[in-house]
This record gives C-alpha cells, sequence and structure tokens, in this order.
C-alpha cells in the first residue's frame, strides 16, 4: 500500500474538533489530520491487540474440550421451553 | 426440515461469571465463546454484567479482550438505557437480592425471554423462581459422560454443526482485516 496519503471528509464531533484544534495551537499536532491520523492509528492498533490476544486463545485452547462445552451447553439448550430457543 | 423452522435461535445473555473467565483470559471459555460467534448464535452483554467482571481486573490486556468480544458479530452490549431501565433494574435488585451486575442480567433475560449463560449454575437455580417468570439457565461445563447425562458421545458432540463451525469459521475474526 502507499505511503501517501488521501484526502477523506468526515464529520467529527464540536468538542473533539476544539480539542483538536487545541493541540495543534498548542504545537503537540503538527495538524487536525494528524490528530485525526493518530487516532485511527490508535485504534487500529487496539484492534490489533484484540484480535491477537482471541487468535493465541483459539491456538491455545484444547479443542475436544471446547467441543464437549459447545456439546453440553446445545443440549441444554435443547431443552428449554421454545419461548427461549426461538425467535 | 429443522424442528426451528430457520427461526433466529433467542440470545444468550453472558452473565458476570462467563465474562469474568474471558477477562481473566480464560482460552477454553474464549474459544467457546468464538465457537458460539461463529455459529450465529446471538449473545447478549449486558453493560453492567462488564462492569462486574471488571472490577478486579483492570488492565490493558482485559480492556484489549473486552473490545474484541465487543467487536465479535454475534455480540451486541445491552446498556442501561433510560430511567424506565433503571427502575426496573432496581426492582430486580429488590426482588432478588442480586448484585446490581448479576441483577442486570437477570434483568434483560427477563425481559428479552432469553437463557442465561453461566459458569455458576447454583446461583441461578437459587434466584430463577424470584421474578414473575421463571429465570432460565445454561452452564458452561465439560461433563464427565454422566450415566444417562448428556455426555458429549451420546450428542454427538464432535461431528455437530457447532464444531465444524468452530474449525471452520475461527479464521473469520482472527484473521487480519
Amino acid at each position: 500500500m502507499s505511503d501517501r496519503k488521501i484526502r477523506v471528509t468526515v464529520t467529527i464531533d464540536p468538542h473533539l474538533a476544539a480539542y483538536a484544534e487545541r493541540l495543534v495551537e498548542a504545537g503537540k499536532a503538527p495538524s487536525v489530520s494528524a490528530v485525526v491520523n493518530d487516532a485511527l492509528e490508535a485504534e487500529r492498533q487496539r484492534d490489533q491487540k484484540a484480535r491477537r490476544l482471541w487468535r493465541e486463545a483459539a491456538e491455545r485452547a484444547d479443542p475436544d474440550k471446547v467441543a464437549r462445552m459447545l456439546a453440553h451447553v446445545e443440549a441444554q439448550a435443547a431443552q428449554l421451553p421454545a419461548s427461549h430457543r426461538y425467535r | 426440515m429443522s424442528e426451528d423452522g430457520g427461526a433466529t435461535p433467542a440470545p444468550y445473555v453472558l452473565d458476570v461469571s462467563v465474562l469474568t473467565a474471558i477477562t481473566r483470559g480464560d482460552y477454553g471459555i474464549m474459544t467457546f465463546i468464538l465457537g458460539l460467534d461463529a455459529s450465529g448464535q446471538p449473545l447478549v452483554i449486558p453493560a453492567l454484567a462488564i462492569a462486574g467482571a471488571s472490577l478486579d481486573l483492570r488492565s490493558d490486556d482485559t480492556e484489549a479482550i473486552l473490545h474484541g468480544l465487543e467487536r465479535l458479530e454475534s455480540v451486541m452490549i445491552a446498556p442501561l438505557r433510560d430511567a424506565e431501565q433503571a427502575v426496573r433494574l432496581a426492582a430486580v435488585i429488590a426482588k432478588t437480592g442480586l448484585d446490581p451486575w448479576d441483577a442486570h442480567v437477570a434483568a434483560v433475560a427477563d425481559a428479552a425471554v432469553c437463557p442465561i449463560l453461566t459458569l455458576d449454575g447454583a446461583r441461578w437455580r437459587e434466584h430463577a423462581a424470584d421474578l414473575d417468570e421463571p429465570l432460565h439457565f445454561i452452564e458452561i461445563a465439560e461433563p464427565d459422560e454422566p450415566p444417562g447425562g448428556p455426555g458429549p458421545r451420546a450428542l454427538g458432540a464432535l461431528g455437530g454443526t457447532r464444531s465444524r463451525h468452530l474449525v471452520y469459521l475461527l479464521p473469520c475474526f482472527c484473521s487480519e482485516p
């Protein structure tokens, strides 16, 4: 993927826009675009970490044990009254 | 044709015991939840139950795990939306004597007519008749094939639909976007 920045038009809450402007005025960020870019990057990293932790769990879990738990739950669900089983 | 005629399964309401296991990084329970998600089983998480499960565990990993849970396709967070729901929660607390987080689970399950998914069946057995309508719950356990019980072999578990989904659909969540 190219490193070249692309232009997008977004709508954000007024207090967040004001916050970004303050960061720029205080010299903490070079531009409002940079603030938005950093926020998206932080969100991407947050997603990435969450994905990694759940992937590691899936890799380390005992699949037979999980299958037994799922089957046990299915068996109990089948015993529920219809009102609690389907929509 | 299946017994349900293609109807959507009723959501399971996750309780604090399940969420605590998840926030502690229990591989088995996390993968179990992934399996339910992969099979399309709707899951509802009362917001206060998240608070209850996060009381003793507030690390970056906990936050990330909960964030990942919220991102699952079948998961929906049930907030405490307005004054009416807050008052209803108070009534459930008064009737059951449960903590607010457990009471929120009970209130959501009662209002939505859904079973509670729990690791602590004894807790819900104790409170099953506290409200006007009985609370139903499903206990996550790994049975040791009790005589006559719902053991995995009797149910054909390893060839079951959800087991196959678990194997083939986990990469949907685990792969990079």
